[in-house]
This record gives C-alpha cells, structure tokens and sequence, in this order.
C-alpha cells in the first residue's frame, strides 16, 4: 500500500491487497440475531431454570401447572412457537458468534469456514426445534 | 531533583538495535527517582546521564502530544502520565506492542496512519460554507448540545495506546482499529459533516466495525478518556441501519 497523506485520502486503488471496500452486509444480520440472542438468554432463561428445574421439582407449583396435557398445549401453540424462537434460536446464534469469534481469537480455522460451520450449526438447530413445534401443533 | 526523598529504583528496558544485533534483549538500569519522578523523565534521565544510545519518542511532556507510548509492565500507557511511585515492584518497559520495532522503544506507526486516513477524519461538506463568501451570512454554528454529541471522540491524540491494548488488531493488522474508528465516528456526529456515507464505505467491512469483539481494554488504556470502545458499538448500529437502507433500497 502506497502512504496516503492526511489531505489525500486512501482511494480504491491503493489498496490493492484485497477488494476496495467490500462491505460486510452480512455482518449487520449475525451481530442483531448475537444481540437478541443475548438479551433472549438474560431475560427469559433465568426464568425459566427458576420454573422447571427449581420450583417445579420443589414442588411449589401446582401439581399439574405442567402435567403433559397442559405442556404440550403450551409449547405446541403460537406463544410456544415464539418462546422456543427466543429461548432456544436467537440463543444458538448467540453462541455461535461466540464460538466463531473465540476460534477466531485463538486462530483456529478459517473464518469463512467457521462462520458457514458456527451459523450454519445454529440454523439447522433452529429449524429443527421451530419445525418439532410446528409439527406438535399439527398433530 | 526537588527536596522530597530520593531513592533509588532500577527500571528494565527492552532494547532493540538492529545495527548490532537482531535479537532484541533486556537491559537494566538503576537511576534515582523521587515521588515526582514520570517515566517519561527516567527515560530522559537515562538517555542523557547514563546510555545515550537509548531511544524513544517525546515531545509534549504534557499528555497532548501522544509521543510517549510505551508498554509498561505489558499495558500501553504514555510515559508523561506514568508515575515510578505508582509501581511497587520491577518496572518493565516495551516498545507499544503489535507495531513494527524500529529501534528500542520507537514504533513504526505508519499501518495507524494508513487507516486513520482511511475513515477520512476531517469535515466532509458538500457545499461548505466559504471563508469570504460575501453572501455567505456567517460560518458554520453549532449547539452546545450538537458539540456535546461528539467531543468526547475528539480528545483522541493519536497516541496508538489502543492499537496496542487490541487484541484483535493484534491478531489482524488491516482491521482499521479503535483509535480510527473513534475518529471517523467523530466526524460522523458532526452537525457540520456529510462525510458518513463516504466513511461508512470503510466502517462497515470486516476490517471496519465488524472486526471488534467489544474487549474494551482500548477504553480502559486511553489517557483522553475517549471510549474508542463506545464509538466503535455506535459504529456498529450505525452500520446495521446502513445495511438496512441499502437492503431496501436495493
């Protein structure tokens, strides 16, 4: 690269060792589904380990708060189809643009692969959580 | 030397001279200091009593002039705003990590300098308002509140302490980097601006915003308290709404 002076900025040309400008639109996508996903995990998880794994077993909610009727009527709904889209999807790509940062970090990989590998991961995982509960309401 | 007690400190300094050796090395001097003394002015101290083949950058003395960075026990920080008294222990000093070594504690700075141009850094208008212009009714006004919105990003001295508390401008020297950033972000909050389409060509790459994975030990190294960190995230909004824009408009 050729010293561009403060007057004279950096053109297209100067930078020859990679394509000028190549703008990262996908970028925008992965940091907004990294950022929902991390006030999803914050705000709903918490909650819900407090629900099903402490007071749920303590007995402390009504015996049938979730017998298998009534959960299956829960998850198997609308309201179900978009707890599972925040609690569990926008989660998976949170952690996937972790995992693909961290392997960045610790230069593991390619990032072009791990972002197909890390992204890709948590599409299918959500595909296949969302289309269990499409599948539960068609039943 | 002033009247407080002087005492005796021995500081460790990472010397690299390429026309003798290729293999840089540690060497150790013992000086005296007092309460007062800056690193900065251990440097000179050793430079002119007791090595004179030492070298390093300064100028201001004053936290203005972003000369005098240095790695101080591993953390960049400016040898005029760096206290011996603050250290109990050994005092190692570096040059600024991730740049190229010229010659003991000097840096080449030039790949900073390359992308500090790259954000363009300076007001972008169209159609400015010309300085003898007798139909121009006046020059460019601005609110305390416009002024508010980006003076914070316009303390950064181009020190490049947060180039080298990056780790991933370590990891990847074509990403544009805090300091970059937080000045093109700047300009970006500029009333007086219209340059943002212009740098948002370099912002949003993966070597622009996209590369930052919010450590934000830039933020905690800068001696003007500029939050390169907080600009960079703005950046990042700024870029995701681009992107949408152009989404819809094709």
């Amino acid at each position: 690269m050729t010293k561009p002076t403060m007057n004279t900025p950096s053109t297209d040309s100067q930078r020859t060792n990679q394509p000028p400008h190549h703008q990262a639109y996908d970028e925008s996508l992965w940091w907004g589904l990294f950022s929902a996903g991390g006030v999803c995990f914050a705000v709903l998880l918490p909650s819900a380990i407090l629900f099903f794994a402490v007071l749920l077993p303590l007995g402390w909610l009504p015996a049938d708060a979730l017998s298998h009727e009534r959960a299956s009527r829960l998850l198997f709904s609308v309201p179900g189809f978009l707890f599972v889209g925040a609690a569990v999807c926008l989660p998976l790509f949170h952690a996937a643009h972790r995992l693909r940062h961290g392997m960045f970090d610790l230069i593991l990989g390619r990032d072009t692969t791990n972002k197909k590998l890390m992204y890709g991961a948590a599409a299918l995982l959500s595909l296949l959580a969302l289309g269990l509960v499409v599948a539960g309401m068609f039943r | 030397m002033s009247a407080q007690q002087v005492s005796t400190r021995r500081i460790s300094v990472k010397r690299y001279l390429p026309d003798n050796s290729t293999e840089p090395y540690w060497q150790e001097y013992e000086l005296p200091v007092d309460d007062s003394t800056s690193l900065l002015d251990a440097l000179n101290h050793i430079k002119e009593q007791l090595d004179s083949t030492l070298s390093y950058r300064w100028s201001c003395r004053m936290a203005i002039c972003g000369s005098c960075g240095v790695m101080v026990n591993g953390v960049p920080k400016l040898g005029c705003k760096t206290f011996l008294r603050d250290f109990d222990d050994e005092i190692r000093i570096e040059p600024l990590a991730h740049f190229p070594v010229q010659r003991d504690l000097v840096v080449d700075m030039e790949i900073f300098l390359d992308h500090l141009a790259a954000v363009k850094p300076y007001l972008i208008d169209d159609n400015p308002v010309k300085p003898f212009d007798p139909k121009a009714p006046e020059t460019y006004r601005q609110s305390p509140r416009q002024l508010a919105r980006y003076k914070q990003f316009a303390n950064c001295i181009n020190c490049g302490l947060c180039y080298s508390a990056c780790p991933q401008f370590g990891l990847n020297p074509e990403f544009i980097g805090p300091g970059a950033i937080a000045l093109g972000h700047r300009y970006n909050l500029d009333s007086r601006d219209h340059g943002s389409t212009q740098r948002m060509a370099e912002l949003n790459r993966h070597e622009g915003v996209w590369s930052c994975t919010f450590v934000g030990f830039c933020s905690k190294v800068c001696p003007k308290h500029v939050d390169p960190a907080a600009a960079i995230n703005q950046s990042k909004v700024a870029s995701a709404k681009h992107t949408l824009i152009a989404l819809f408009k094709g």
